[in-house]
């Protein structure tokens, strides 16, 4: 019922609905349908590392084998392999998991055939140490956590090289920053209370917790996301600090004079490993990438362009000598450096959790005090 | 009966031939003679049409009833929220075998939340995050406030450079604009340096990694969010009633205290309320700039999530946050009266005569107590000039704006650096990193495909948000407080809690990995964000303006789009900009939900950011805030030609 003093609207009713559905599809336009085509989906550290994954691996992977790689950011990939698998919905083929998530996933996983990756793949396995190759899971990197300093904080060349030294603000005068962590943490402060190396675990809480109160006032931060430690010391708010060492490692690499300097003595490695999930949807394209990992030569490239190492000592020789210091599968770091023992951290604590949980309450414990 | 309902829903008044005219005689002229026979017969034969009728008209107006436009929101809610928060609260009971506190309790279900509080570590931090956000809360307001002051005052160019300035800075990755205060505030920073430099101290201060290093930067990364609210209320204010205060005597200070700031007290508490839950959240800012005693709970629950074991603990600290925070935010609502922001009333005191009676002695006292103090003391305020206020005011503004636009020009100056890793001053400038990131095609991908999500997200939260506030506002449903808390809570669910059983929902409906599915996760908090906006600006809304286009003729939403809409614009502008960005910042949910064909901005730069420590963060949030200059400099220019003849 058009009442006639009606103002007529310029407002169009279709042309407006009709644009905002154009607007709409050209929105979703990112929508494809999910293809068979050949493909495998791994999970993908992101970023820089990613892209050269991508350039020295997956783009040579699809275009020898005709198989297209996909990549999915990692991020807490454990709780995301469980939830897959329970749903009956298994979308990735190769997954990264945390050393002690290993045996804590043992019934979302398949097994490794290893018998069915290619003869170089085989080879870098016989070469790996042997906790790095289990029945579910092959370690395909070693990382490194080690007490780093900046040179420039200790004028007098008087460099911290032990745990003891780290907790010793006489005669190494300078703030220190470690990880709001459990692991190497108390590892490193009962090796600093004079505990032997072979001895340190399991690990005594209470001592541990007691070496650790005396170093907190000299503690600037205790970190929480990886590259904040080497930024503190390069901003000159620490000294001394508990940190990753491939951060440092591919700042070296990019500008030798950085003051930050490592010391692989008492320093920790511990392993990443990559599974593949119960129910993948391409298993066998799982394991042909596995494989072209896991080759030596190309494990080299990588680890030239990331800084990141397979643990293998194949790999090590298989690269460039000027570009592999600081890496974690050379000779000296399996010397010096000590194993971390994921299976003591995963395994169950006087509360019911794990040692690693038990733990981290009682160090948060400590702190908010 | 049809005529009270419709006059309180308010948004329209029903006309046209279905309406009213049952109401009223439907006995035409006739003669007088006939007409008490006529009435008579009619009122029989009428009191049964009046019933049809009636039920007819009740059916209509309960249709027409605006409580109805909350459904929308509350599928989607009920869908994508109620679900996982179900599936979360599973978790939280879940009994695990080998827990040994739960001998202790005797109920294995409630062993997870036996652990909460079986030892004092989570319940003081549930306490200090509080403490914390009440900080953050307070500090904003005294910020944020002058800041809206010191923008509805300016005009034209300034305005817009002021806007500018609050809005930008959340076009940074919240890594750069904590590294900027690190910069700022650390040991060898400037501010340091230049107290050294005046020889006030010998030692640099330890002015990070502590207190007020964490509530400066949450405050500056939420300052906007409450400057933008409780511009939304001022911007409705009707000049003309300050002038008339000012005209019976009022000085500017009275005038302001009793005029002006009590018609924005909807957006300053809307934004109190927004910003104490958004603070409670806060993993990242805490976890880089405070110090070990800073502890937030958000801490805890991402520490959490590391651990596979123990399944349920999480869900159990995510639950108990939840619960204790809505009992927080319902007191703190009863005794505030946040139902001001969505123009509810406060309970009227308790019924009864001896009620009665205590309510008049009340007034009368405060009668007193106004008489002998609260007038007198007001006149003498009213007697201080403007100026030293409105300085003081200013003052505050620009520190607030300062501490906004510092960070983008430091991130800028980084971006520049020629140093392979963030150094502040950088020791020569280049254009490496520009080389690199516009070089790289990924960048760009990630970039457009977090604007698309973002944009995805913004219409259904805008639309969702803005149907719901006009339903809470404009009916009268009972128990509004209930209803707005439900709608609030989302946003009070940690994301990396929620984000967990959201996936598992998610994989079964096929929604991984595509923008739709990661929309829906960003418009679960983007709903609350508009609704809360929303609702504050629907109440300075000339609801007389809306009866009198009804009465005129338009239908409902004509009204709607003609007379409302108009008149909260600003708010809904606000709302759609923050819940663009609710989405175009979100890590946790990108974390969970993203795909193989799909990776969004946010997500891509904390993979390099754990990876390496050179400057693209810097670039992309310099890039990002060039982008949005560049575009407003074009679309003014686009205007400006439009408009000249």
């Amino acid at each position: 019922m058009k009442n006639q003093y009606a103002v007529s609207p310029q407002w169009h009713p279709l042309k407006t609905w009709l644009s905002v559905a154009v607007a709409l599809s050209a929105l979703c336009a990112s929508g494809s349908a999910w293809s068979q085509a050949k493909e495998v989906v791994t999970q993908d550290p992101g970023g820089t590392y990613g892209e050269n994954l991508r350039r020295l691996v997956y783009d040579p992977f699809a275009k020898e084998t005709g198989i297209k790689v996909l990549t999915v950011q990692e991020a807490r990939g454990g709780p995301r392999i469980k939830a897959q698998v329970e749903a009956k919905r298994t979308e990735w083929d190769l997954a990264f998991i945390f050393d002690q998530e290993v045996s804590q996933l043992d019934a979302y996983l398949s097994d490794i055939d290893y018998k069915k990756l290619s003869p170089q793949a085989q080879a870098t396995v016989a070469s790996l140490p042997k906790e790095a190759v289990r029945p579910k899971g092959v370690a395909l990197q070693v990382i490194g956590v080690a007490l780093v300093y900046n040179k420039e904080a200790f004028p007098s060349k008087n460099y911290p090289k032990t745990w003891a030294d780290f907790w010793n603000v006489k005669d190494f005068p300078g703030k220190r920053c470690l990880p709001q962590w459990s692991r190497f943490v108390f590892e490193s402060a009962l090796l600093a209370d004079g505990v032997a190396p072979d001895k340190l675990y399991p690990v005594d809480f209470d001592r541990a917790l007691r070496k650790i109160e005396e170093i907190k006032p000299h503690v600037v931060k205790w970190w929480q996301t990886n590259s904040q430690a080497p930024q503190l010391l390069l901003d000159g708010e620490a000294a001394a600090c508990l940190s990753y060492t491939g951060p440092v490692a591919r700042l070296k690499k990019e500008d030798a004079d950085a003051p930050l300097e490592l010391t692989w003595d008492q320093a920790f490695t511990y392993y990443d490993f990559f599974s593949i999930p119960k129910n993948a949807p391409h298993p066998e394209a799982a394991l042909q990438l596995l494989s072209y990992r896991l080759d030596a030569q190309r494990a080299a490239r990588v680890a030239e362009a990331t800084s990141v190492a397979l643990p293998s000592p194949r790999v090590y020789d298989a690269a460039d000598p000027k570009l592999r210091d600081y890496w974690t599968n050379s000779p000296e770091v399996e010397k010096k450096a000590i194993k971390w023992n994921a299976d003591f951290w995963g395994a169950k604590a006087p509360d019911g959790t794990t040692n690693e949980e038990f733990a981290q309450q009682k160090l948060n414990q400590l702190l908010a005090k | 009966m049809g005529a009270a309902v419709s006059a309180q829903s308010g948004v329209h008044v029903s006309s046209g031939p279905g309406g009213q005219a049952g109401q009223g005689d439907r006995s035409d002229a006739g003669t007088h003679a006939g007409q008490d026979v006529r009435n008579r017969r009619d009122a029989h034969a009428s009191a049964g049409a009046h019933q049809n009728a009636d039920m007819r008209r009740t059916f209509a107006a309960t249709l027409r009833n605006p409580a109805w436009l909350l459904v929308p929101a509350l599928l989607f809610l009920g869908m994508f929220y109620v679900l996982p928060l179900v599936d979360l609260l599973r978790l939280s009971v879940a009994s695990d075998a080998g827990q040994s506190s739960a001998t202790s309790v005797g109920l294995p279900w409630l062993a997870h939340y036996a652990r909460v509080f079986a030892v004092p570590l989570y319940w003081e931090s549930l306490l200090r995050t509080f403490g914390i956000a009440a900080a953050v809360a307070a500090l904003c307001a005294m910020f944020g406030y002058p800041t809206a002051l010191l923008v509805h005052r300016a005009q034209g160019r300034w305005r817009l450079a002021l806007m500018l300035a609050i809005v930008l800075p959340y076009f940074i990755s919240v890594l750069i604009r904590t590294y900027s205060w690190m910069v700022l505030l650390g040991r060898n920073g400037p501010i340091n340096k230049l107290l050294q430099g005046l020889g006030l101290i010998d030692e640099p201060l330890a002015l990070i990694f502590n207190r007020a290093s964490v509530l400066i930067s949450i405050s500056a990364v939420l300052l906007p969010l409450m400057v933008l609210t409780v511009l939304g209320s001022l911007s409705r204010l009707d000049p003309l009633i300050p002038r008339a205060a000012a005209a019976s005597g009022a000085g500017p200070l009275a005038a302001f205290w009793r005029v002006v700031f009590p018609q924005t007290l909807p957006g300053l508490l809307a934004g109190l309320l927004l910003v104490f839950i958004s603070a409670l959240g806060f993993f990242i800012t805490p976890s880089l700039l405070g110090g070990p005693g800073d502890q937030m709970f958000a801490m805890h629950i991402t520490q959490q999530a590391d651990f596979l074991a123990s399944g349920g603990f999480l869900q159990a600290l995510a639950a108990v946050l939840l619960a204790v925070t809505l009992a927080v935010v319902v007191l703190a609502g009863r005794f505030l009266g946040v139902e001001f922001i969505w123009g509810g009333q406060r309970a009227a005191p308790t019924l009864g005569h001896a009620g009665a009676q205590s309510a008049r002695w009340t007034s009368a006292v405060s009668a007193r107590l106004a008489d002998v103090i609260g007038w007198p003391v007001l006149r003498v305020i009213g007697r201080i000039p403007a100026l030293p206020a409105g300085l003081v005011s200013t003052a505050l503004a620009a520190f607030a704006l300062l501490t906004l636009l510092l960070p983008i020009a430091i991130g800028a100056l980084i971006s520049f650096s020629n140093s392979v890793y963030m150094r502040f001053p950088p020791p020569s400038y280049s254009l490496r990193w520009y080389e690199k990131f516009l070089s790289d095609p990924i960048w760009l991908a990630s970039l457009l495909t977090s604007v698309q999500v973002a944009a995805l997200a913004t219409l259904i939260s805008v639309l969702l948000g803005t149907t719901a506030a006009l339903g809470l506002v404009r009916s009268t449903l009972r128990g509004k407080s209930a209803w707005m808390t439900f709608l609030v809570s989302p946003l009070i669910v940690p994301g990396v809690v929620l984000g967990l059983s959201l996936y598992s929902l998610f994989l079964r409906a096929d929604l991984v990995g595509g923008v739709w599915g990661l929309a829906a996760a960003h418009a679960i908090g983007g709903i609350p964000l508009v609704l809360v906006i929303v609702a504050a600006g629907l109440q300075s809304v000339d609801r007389l303006q809306e009866q009198a286009a009804a009465v005129h003729g338009a239908s409902t939403l004509r009204v709607f789009w003609f007379v409302t809409l108009p008149a909260i614009r600003p708010s809904v502008a606000a709302a759609a900009f923050f819940a663009f960005l609710h989405s175009f910042d979100d890590l946790v949910f990108a974390m969970f939900l993203s795909g193989s064909r799909m990776t969004t901005l946010p997500l891509r730069l904390w993979g390099n950011v754990n990876y390496k420590l050179d400057p693209v963060p810097a670039v992309v949030a310099t890039f990002e805030v060039g982008l949005i200059l560049v575009g407003l400099f074009l679309a003014r220019a686009a205007w400006s030609a439009r408009s000249r003849p």
